[in-house]
């Protein structure tokens, strides 16, 4: 999924401060007329899923929709949540793992949109490497110590008819050195985070295992959430947000490589290559729309795969009505 | 040189960069006697222990200690000063035997002699007591019977009761002058007190300073047991004034 | 002690502790503050009852990480203590670059350790060790530096050789100094286990395992686990006191133990 974790955590508070700069791009003029929205995204640092965000500032997209947009990293994988209920944060990024357990635990979380609309999460392992659900035993598996992640790998071990002490997890916070290297043998990861990683350090691609072949729900990996007291309050301005980012996505998508620029001028530092930014943008594009060429949409059998899931390895103890977790009713 | 000569000291000298700290000094010391060193700070005695105990090397002279050379040597003399320096984490057995502690093991024959000291001079009660819960007279009687048993002939006591309260300084002169009776030791003892000097000896060396040496040598033949009786006596008295007057006239010098 | 000195040491810290669970339950129901937020304090120890099938391997992990590393780290602080004390050339090269290695945030120190070390207990082990030793050869230099100079000249008069008088005298004489070295390095030894778990761990550990409930907002999950490894710094740290009170009687008792004495004494009325 994501890589240099704790270098990146480091740098945060300077992305956090350099992603002012990125909005004072936008909005020279009618500053004063804009209304300010803290975004929250799920990972310590930037990567290339926050394209559209970015593109969205840079481009001028939050400005049309009357929004200051500034950008926020939390300081762990599993705070964003944490910084929507306490108000640190109005609009969040987060997985719709992190929702499910949310909802569980009587968090006012609530989803508004999907960001990618299929679970392209699997493992992965070096080119030429053998990847069967049967080769995983004994090995050692590679954990970002997040809740998808969490939460994915007992689908895998179910999948595969092991037990948890049939492999070993190690939890790090960077996974490309580990396997190039041979402590971990396999990774795990999202496609368009895996392929772009690995073929940048071994100039080639890694065999995978995804989805379903991987024994985990086809649910949506992402979504943008917020808390019921701001749906209820400011319900407008994550209409604006959606509406902007709807846009800018489809920029974004027209104009790859401009995306890619933007992204990189804003986040110089960021820790990811322009070659890695690029092909893993374009690994993104086709994941952000439904079957029907939609974005956003969410559906209640997506929620209901999912809690149903979940509550099969024992994450959540119930399964509540599906419209507990979602609304389509801002999307534009 | 007799059977009865203890310690001799022949020519022995001590130089500090420009200051001489000893001149050239001849010293015999009978065994078994009681000896007294006063003086003012400089003259001397201090330098004199040192040597004595092999703690520093003299410039030039011999000394002889039962016969044998101890230049540079430590370990031939039992040694005690104004501090106790009782060491806290070893009970009052502990501390008496820590000479043998210090050069390898203590054996029972050492657990025995402690015992036996502790035991004939009053503080066989304490022998399990840390040093912390002692007073300072006993604290110092503790380090008397530390010194006596590292079982040396030589003693060498540097002012060891200066620190103690009049009343207490006197029952602890009683108290040495009864172990040097009963341990039939040698004595060297460092004083500014010429009251004590003169109370418990059989002899007593006037210092003197710049340069460091001997300017008077008393025999004292006050009758023994020494009582209380012979602190006032006019002998007592006479002797006194004459350790007095060379001791003041050093210093009118 | 005397029984009323027991009362109150003991039942002091005691009734303070319970006043400060109260305060916490009261403000949690009363305030109605939200459960993913902060747990009551009864749920959080429920958290901990609950799953200990789950917690008690971690816990083990954790404290065994936790007591090697501290051993090492006083083993190394001592030795490092009487190196400099010893070898005052040492001292000089060596005390700088120490103070240096205190200097490095622990936090930032626990990822190069785990790409040198590897996965498992070892880089755990060195970050505790790294904390712990810097206090203790810091105390141990103290108290030998502090030795009475006139007590070790009357040892020479005895005739005692350097390693005699290290070892009788000096070497005792440093321990009470030692001890408040070891007991501080005890109160930051669990954080240096918890902190090298966080940054990579082979299977599960209590800091991972914190970090889940964080993320799935299990807040009894995320106290519980913080009682737990409150809890091993504290046992730890009476430990450290416990031993303090065996190896420095002379501190706080007018006579020595019955094993600790070498004579009969001889009572009174005899």
């Amino acid at each position: 999924m994501k890589r240099n974790f704790l270098s990146i955590s480091v740098a945060g508070a300077v992305m956090a401060l350099s992603s002012l700069t990125v909005l004072s791009a936008g909005s020279v003029a009618s500053a004063s007329t804009l209304t300010s929205v803290k975004f929250v995204y799920d990972f310590p640092g930037p990567d290339m899923e926050l394209i559209p965000v970015v593109v969205a500032a840079r481009e001028g997209f939050f400005k049309k929709n009357g929004l200051k947009v500034s950008v926020e990293f939390p300081p762990s994988t599993s705070s964003t949540t944490q910084l929507l209920t306490t108000g640190s944060g109005d609009i969040g990024f987060i997985t719709t793992s992190d929702m499910a357990v949310a909802v569980e635990a009587k968090a006012p979380i609530l989803s508004v949109a999907n960001y990618s609309m299929t679970n392209n999460w699997g493992l992965f392992a070096k080119p030429g490497s053998m990847l069967t659900l049967a080769s995983l035993k004994g090995k050692k598996i590679f954990s970002w110590g997040d809740t998808w992640t969490n939460a994915m790998i007992p689908f895998v071990l179910k999948k595969a008819h092991l037990k948890a002490s049939d492999v070993t997890i190690v939890t790090g916070a960077n996974d490309t050195p580990l396997l190039m290297n041979g402590t971990i043998d396999f990774t795990t990861s999202t496609t368009n985070y895996s392929i772009p990683g690995i073929t940048e350090a071994t100039k080639s691609a890694p065999v995978g295992i995804v989805g379903s072949a991987a024994g985990v729900p086809n649910v949506p990996v992402w979504v943008y959430a917020v808390t019921h007291s701001y749906a209820n309050q400011h319900g407008k301005n994550v209409k604006r947000f959606l509406a902007a980012i709807k846009a800018a996505t489809i920029w974004a998508s027209a104009h790859r490589a401009k995306a890619v620029a933007d992204f990189i001028a804003a986040y110089p530092k960021s820790g990811y290559s322009k070659f890695y930014s690029t092909k893993g943008w374009d690994l993104t594009v086709p994941l952000l729309t439904n079957k029907a060429g939609k974005y956003f949409v969410q559906t209640n059998a997506q929620w209901t795969t999912l809690a149903t899931a979940l509550k099969g390895i024992n994450l959540i103890k119930s399964i509540p009505a599906p419209s507990t977790y979602y609304t389509n009713k801002f999307i534009p | 040189m007799s059977n009865s000569t203890l310690l001799v000291l022949r020519g022995v000298s001590k130089t500090f960069g420009t200051t001489t700290a000893l001149s050239p000094m001849d010293l015999e010391i009978e065994r078994g006697s009681f000896v007294s060193i006063v003086g003012p700070s400089g003259c001397g005695k201090s330098t004199l222990f040192n040597v004595l105990s092999g703690l520093l090397r003299p410039d030039g002279g011999t000394i002889t200690l039962e016969g044998k050379d101890v230049i540079g040597a430590t370990g031939h003399v039992g040694y005690m000063l104004q501090k106790d320096l009782l060491v806290p984490w070893r009970t009052v057995l502990g501390n008496i035997t820590l000479g043998a502690r210090l050069k390898g093991k203590v054996t029972p024959e050492n657990r025995e002699q402690a015992t036996g000291f502790a035991e004939k001079y009053g503080l066989g009660e304490f022998l399990n007591h840390y040093p912390s819960a002692l007073s300072g007279g006993m604290r110092q009687r503790v380090a008397l019977m530390r010194t006596l048993a590292t079982n040396h002939q030589l003693l060498l006591l540097d002012e060891p009761f200066g620190a103690l309260d009049a009343q207490t300084r006197f029952e602890m002169q009683q108290w040495l002058l009864q172990v040097w009776r009963d341990t039939e030791r040698t004595v060297l003892f460092i004083t500014h007190d010429v009251d004590e000097a003169v109370f418990l000896s059989d002899r007593v060396l006037v210092m003197s300073p710049r340069p460091g040496r001997v300017v008077d040598d008393l025999r004292v033949d006050l009758p023994r047991p020494r009582t209380l009786d012979t602190l006032v006596s006019p002998a007592f008295t006479e002797l006194k004034a004459r350790v007095l007057h060379q001791l003041h006239r050093e210093r009118a010098v | 002690m005397t029984k009323k000195k027991l009362l109150v040491n003991i039942f002091g810290p005691i009734l303070s502790v319970v006043v400060l669970i109260s305060i916490w339950q009261s403000i949690v129901t009363w305030g109605h503050v939200a459960s993913y937020i902060a747990p009551k304090p009864f749920d959080a120890v429920r958290s901990v009852t609950s799953n200990w099938s789950t917690l008690a391997p971690l816990t083990w992990w954790t404290i065994k990480e936790t007591v090697y590393g501290y051993l090492a780290g006083a083993l190394l602080g001592a030795f490092l203590g009487v190196i400099l004390s010893k070898i005052p050339l040492m001292q000089r090269v060596l005390y700088p670059l120490l103070i240096l290695t205190q200097a490095i945030p622990i936090i930032a120190l626990a990822p190069p350790l785990v790409m040198i070390l590897g996965f498992g207990v070892m880089p755990k082990v060195v970050i505790v060790a790294w904390i712990v030793f810097f206090p203790v050869t810091v105390s141990v230099l103290d108290g030998l530096n502090h030795v009475d100079k006139d007590l070790l000249t009357l040892a020479k008069v005895f005739g005692a050789n350097p390693l005699r008088r290290f070892v009788v005298l000096e070497m005792p004489a440093a321990v009470t100094q030692l001890f408040s070295g070891l007991k501080i390095g005890a109160t930051y030894a669990v954080t240096g286990a918890i902190i090298g778990e966080l940054a990579a761990s082979s299977g599960s550990s209590l800091a991972l395992y914190q970090r889940s409930a964080s993320g799935s907002l299990d807040a009894a999950g995320v106290y519980g686990t913080t009682l737990i490894m409150t809890a091993i710094g504290i046992v730890w740290f009476l430990l450290v006191v416990g031993v303090e009170f065996l190896a420095t009687p002379w501190q706080r008792r007018s006579t020595a133990r019955r094993w600790r004495r070498g004579a009969k004494p001889v009572l009174p009325n005899n």
